[in-house]
C-alpha cells in the first residue's frame, strides 16, 4: 500500500513538473508576443495552443496521479496505526497540494481562464510541490524523513 | 583525372520564356543520361531541373572540351539560336562547380532565399541519376555531401526558419499562437491587396472557414470563391469575429471598427480561446488597447514590419554562417577528392611499367 503511495506521489511530482515547465515556456512566449519582441528563435518553440492543452493535460493527469497517491497514503496509515490522521505536517500540505491542483483544473475545464492564468497556477501550483517535498523532508518529526535526520 | 563541370541557367540568368524552353520534364532524364554521355564525353551525370532553373551535372576526364559540349548540348535541347541561349548559361568547373552545388542545395541561391524544397529537389534529381546508374563515385559523394552540408547549414543556423517579410511574419505569428492552422477559422475585414496575400498563406497552411466582410460586394466575392469562403454583410461583423481565431483587417475605416469592449464581450463568448489580430490599416481598424486583453495577440502592420526588419539582419547574419559551413564542406569534399584522384592515378613506377 506504501509502495503505491509512494510511485503515484512521485509520478504526480513528475508530471507537475511537465506542467509547470509547460507554464513557464508558455509565460515567456507570451510575454514576448505582448511586448511584441519576437526573435526567430521563438519559433522553435512550441506553440501558445500545444503548450495550453499540454497543461491541462499534464494538471488532469497529474491530478489523477495524486489522488490515488493521496488516497493509498491515508490508507496505510489506517492500515498501520488504525486511525486516519496523525496530524504529520506533510498530511496538511498534501491535502492542501491536492486542493490546489483540484481547483486549479476545474478552473481550466470549466474554460473560465485559460493561457497565462492558468499557466501561472501550474507554475505556482509546483512551486508547492518543492514546498511539500522539502519542507516535510526537513522536517524532523516526519513520517516523511526524505532527509536521514538520525545521522 | 575526373573534374565536376556544371552548366546550367536559372532565374538570375533568364527569364522565364527560356527556361522553360530549357526544362527537361522528369520522365525525359532516363533518355538524357546517355545522350549528355555520348555527344559531350563525360563518364558521370545528374539532372536538375526545377521552375527556377536547368542544371547539368557531370564528371569529366576532358575538362577542357566539356564546358563547350555541354553549351552546345543545351542550344541543341533548346532548339535556340546560340546567341539567344549561350549569354543565360553560366559554366562552373572545379573548385567552383562544387561550391555551386553546395550553394544550390542549402537554398543559398533560391529566389526565396533558404527554401527548403530545393534540397528535396537535388535529392530527387540525385536518386534518379543514381538508379539509373549515371552517377558514379565522384558524383555519389558530392551530392551525398551536399545534402548533408545543406542539412547542417538548416540546423546550425536556421536559415529557412527566418521570416523576413510582413506577409510571412503575420502567418508564423498566427502559427506560433496556434501551432496547426487547420480548421481555425478565419476573418477578413476588408480585403485590401495585403490582406488577400495573407489569407492565401493562411489557406495554404491549412486554415479554413473563411468568412469575409468588405464594403465592395463582388470583390469579397470573388475572394470568398478563390479560397472556398463566404461573403456576409457588414451587419454580421460582431457575430463572425466572435466565431474567428483569426482575424485580419484591413479596411479604409476612419475610427476604430473593433473596440476594446466589444473584444471583451467577444472573449467571453468564446470562452477565452486565443484570438490573433492582424491590423494591416492606417489609420488603425482595431483600438490598441485590445491588445492588453488575456488571450488576445493584437499585431500591427508597424509590429510586423520591426520583427521583419529585426529578422531581416538575422537572416544576413544566418547566410554568413551558411557561407562558413558550407566552405569548410567544400573543403572536405576537394580533400576527398584530392586524396582519391591522387590513389587512382597511375604511379610514375606504373607509367614507367606500362611504357
Amino acid at each position: 500500500m506504501i509502495q503505491i503511495h509512494i510511485i503515484f506521489t512521485l509520478l504526480s511530482y513528475a508530471i507537475f513538473l511537465v506542467a509547470c515547465l509547460a507554464g513557464v515556456l508558455f509565460l515567456v512566449q507570451e510575454r514576448l508576443l505582448k511586448r511584441k519582441q519576437v526573435g526567430s528563435w521563438i519559433f522553435r518553440l512550441p506553440s501558445l495552443e500545444v503548450l495550453d492543452n499540454l497543461n491541462l493535460y499534464a494538471l488532469g493527469l497529474g491530478f489523477i496521479a495524486l489522488s490515488i497517491g493521496v488516497l493509498f497514503g491515508f490508507l496505510g496509515i489506517y492500515h498501520e496505526l488504525g486511525y486516519w490522521w496523525t496530524g504529520d505536517i506533510k498530511q496538511y500540505l498534501s491535502v492542501g497540494l491536492w486542493g490546489w491542483y483540484l481547483i486549479v483544473w476545474w478552473i481550466r475545464l470549466r474554460s473560465t481562464l485559460r493561457g497565462k492564468r492558468v499557466a501561472l497556477l501550474s507554475v505556482l501550483g509546483f512551486t508547492l510541490v518543492l514546498f511539500t517535498v522539502i519542507e516535510a523532508g526537513m522536517w524532523q518529526s516526519s513520517a516523511h524523513p526524505y532527509v536521514d535526520t538520525r545521522v | 583525372m575526373a573534374h565536376i563541370v556544371v552548366v546550367g541557367l536559372n532565374f538570375k540568368s533568364a527569364p522565364i520564356a527560356l527556361r522553360e524552353r530549357l526544362a527537361f520534364p522528369q520522365d525525359s532524364w532516363s533518355s538524357l543520361y546517355p545522350k549528355i554521355q555520348q555527344q559531350v564525353g563525360v563518364q558521370e551525370t545528374a539532372v536538375l531541373s526545377t521552375c527556377n532553373r536547368v542544371e547539368l551535372y557531370t564528371s569529366t576526364d576532358n575538362m577542357a572540351a566539356a564546358p563547350d559540349r555541354l553549351h552546345d548540348f543545351l542550344i541543341d535541347h533548346s532548339r535556340m539560336t546560340a546567341s539567344e541561349v549561350k549569354p543565360a548559361l553560366y559554366t562552373y568547373t572545379q573548385p567552383q562547380s562544387v561550391q555551386h552545388l553546395f550553394t544550390v542545395t542549402s537554398g543559398l541561391d533560391s529566389m526565396v532565399v533558404g527554401e527548403s524544397e530545393i534540397q528535396y529537389q537535388v535529392k530527387k534529381a540525385y536518386e534518379h541519376a543514381k538508379s539509373e546508374g549515371a552517377t558514379g563515385k565522384y558524383l555519389n559523394v558530392l551530392f551525398q555531401k551536399a545534402l548533408n552540408a545543406a542539412k547542417s547549414v538548416r540546423t546550425e543556423t536556421g536559415i529557412g526558419r527566418i521570416c523576413n517579410s510582413v506577409g510571412t511574419v503575420s502567418v508564423d505569428l498566427a502559427q506560433k499562437v496556434f501551432g496547426s492552422l487547420k480548421g481555425k477559422s478565419v476573418l477578413l475585414l476588408g480585403a485590401g491587396e495585403m490582406a488577400q496575400s495573407t489569407l492565401k498563406r493562411l489557406a495554404i497552411r491549412g486554415s479554413d472557414h473563411i468568412a469575409i466582410i468588405n464594403r465592395s460586394q463582388e470583390r469579397a466575392e470573388h475572394l470568398a470563391q478563390q479560397h472556398g469562403g463566404v461573403y456576409y454583410l457588414w451587419h454580421h461583423l460582431e457575430e463572425k469575429a466572435a466565431q474567428a481565431d483569426i482575424i485580419i483587417c484591413s479596411t479604409a475605416a476612419q475610427s476604430a471598427i473593433l473596440t476594446k469592449k466589444m473584444v471583451q464581450g467577444m472573449m467571453q463568448s468564446r470562452h477565452n480561446r486565443a484570438l490573433y489580430i492582424v491590423d494591416l490599416g492606417v489609420p488603425r481598424n482595431v483600438e490598441v488597447s485590445v491588445g492588453e486583453l488575456d488571450n488576445v495577440y493584437l499585431f500591427n502592420v508597424d509590429d510586423l514590419q520591426k520583427i521583419a526588419d529585426k529578422n531581416d539582419l538575422q537572416q544576413q547574419q544566418a547566410i554568413l554562417a551558411s557561407q562558413k559551413i558550407l566552405h569548410r564542406k567544400v573543403e572536405h569534399y576537394l580533400n576527398w577528392w584530392q586524396a582519391e584522384t591522387s590513389r587512382c592515378a597511375p604511379s610514375s613506377w606504373e607509367r614507367a611499367e606500362a611504357s
